[in-house]
């Protein structure tokens, strides 16, 4: 059963992410050269294992302070200035991982300091002492689709008049936590992801990003113009076999762009059987939109994919060319995965969608003028 | 039963997963072991199932598809983990 997509429209004034290539602008050049940040890294970091596709801001190991906060600092100078956390602009932070990494480096080193930041309200009372954020500060976690439901969220408390401008704030940084985790369930494994390709085996990589948004209640150039979000609560980890949340989640963004021309932004990690649901699902609402994917670059930046790739896409309409499948082979899961880029002036919206553990799914309309 | 690694692989599956009703005979060689109505496991347990095995054996599992054919029943366990180490 679908849920109809929330319709409630809301302004993109500022939209910025950072990856390990770089800025939105730069990453998008990247992304057009298909350039991959992923790098074959020792999945336990330091402590060496099996190499794995990482995508790095920097060495993955936990400092004091934590090695995000650095990259979160150069991050935020770019938000726009504003009365940031206070109840007409508030924050909300959304991330899967938190500092989880730091939890892991304090079970290795017994070092408490570690503790300080491990936890996700410790690290984001970090953050919000960090960039002088007062306490109104909306906290989301909802592994892989976490980013869109913070945006949802803000969508809402817009609507509601229950604030001006939010800015919507996402950080998930690797740790050799999260990488043993992905490594153990053996989808982050020796192989290179390539997203919606029909091959043998599947793969993920992972990858460090962050990313940041201030929505408004008035237009812009850029706006969101629904959130589809749906939750089949089938399996932890396990997706309801015929991919009934797929087609769940692709139907209600569908009948909320109907009339527009878009191209779609999927998921893609990299899995076999995630990415043929994903892909036909999408086909089925989209047979004439490209579908593209760009975590066979940037890795799965896990619950700020979302954030990350919506500044992409944002990039990429603005730069006139919308990056292809980096890393996807033919054959692929459907005939619409676009490979190669292609031209961005022949639509005026973007499907963006994500999908996660526990058999949660969402997706955006982006849409501009 | 005649191949001790059998009756080795059911005691893991036992006590890995504190399966508490079953004895390691209860479980036939053939038995799908995810998605058995019977058994009842499911991908977590695929997971500390993965991790026992190669811990205990030394064998490496090598991505999600590998580890899907492997765990189909104890007697497609044993012929994987004999596979990587012939003397097991």
């Amino acid at each position: 059963m679908s849920v109809p997509a929330d319709q409630l429209p809301v302004g993109i004034a500022a939209c910025e992410c950072l990856t390990p290539l770089g800025d939105a602008a730069a990453t998008h050049a990247a992304l057009l050269a298909g350039t991959r940040a992923l790098r074959m890294t020792p999945v336990l970091g330091r402590e060496g294992g099996d190499p794995v596709p990482l995508a790095l801001l920097g060495p993955m190991d936990e400092s004091l302070p934590p090695r995000w906060l650095a990259d979160l600092r150069r991050l935020a100078a770019r938000i726009p200035a504003a009365a940031w956390g206070t109840s007409r602009t508030p924050v909300v932070v959304t991330s899967s991982n938190f500092g989880v990494g730091s939890l892991h480096a304090f079970t290795r080193d017994r070092d408490p300091r570690h503790v300080a930041h491990g936890t996700p309200f410790a690290s984001v009372e970090l953050l919000r002492k960090e960039f002088g954020w007062g306490e109104q500060v909306h906290v989301f976690s909802h592994a892989c689709v976490t980013a869109h439901l913070g945006l949802a969220h803000a969508a809402r408390l817009l609507h509601a008049g229950l604030a001006e401008r939010v800015l919507v704030f996402s950080y998930d940084f690797v740790s050799p936590f999260v990488a043993g985790g992905f490594h153990s369930l053996k989808i982050l494994n020796g192989l290179m992801p390539a997203p919606y390709a029909v091959r043998e085996t599947g793969a993920i990589g992972l990858g460090d990003g962050a990313a940041f948004a201030v929505l408004t209640r008035d237009g812009g150039p850029f706006y969101i113009a629904a959130h589809a979000l749906h939750n089949e609560m089938y399996h932890f980890t396990g997706n309801e076999p015929a991919g009934a949340g797929f087609a769940a989640c692709a139907a209600a963004i569908a009948a909320a762009a109907g009339g527009r021309r878009v191209w779609i932004k999927g998921h893609g990690t990299g899995t076999l059987e995630a990415g043929r649901l994903e892909a036909g699902e999408l086909f089925r609402q989209f047979p004439d939109a490209p579908l593209t994917g760009w975590k066979g670059s940037l890795g799965h930046t896990l619950g700020s994919c979302g954030l990350v790739e919506l500044a992409l896409a944002i990039a990429a309409v603005r730069g006139g060319r919308i990056p292809g499948t980096v890393g996807g082979e033919s054959p692929a899961f459907s005939g619409n995965v676009a490979l190669q880029s292609f031209d961005g002036a022949a639509y005026d919206g973007a499907v963006l969608s994500a999908n996660a553990f526990g058999g949660a799914h969402a997706a955006m309309l982006l849409a501009h003028d | 039963m005649s191949d001790p690694l059998l009756l080795q692989l059911k005691t893991l599956v036992v006590a890995t997963l504190n399966l508490a009703d079953f004895r390691p005979e209860d479980i036939p060689d053939e038995e799908p072991l995810i998605g058995s109505p019977r058994l009842g496991l499911d991908s977590i347990d695929a997971l500390e199932l993965v991790l026992a095995i190669e811990k205990k054996f030394g064998v490496k599992i090598g991505s999600s598809e590998e580890s899907r054919s492997a765990l189909a029943s104890i007697g497609t366990l044993a012929a994987y983990v004999r596979s990587q180490k012939p003397d097991a």
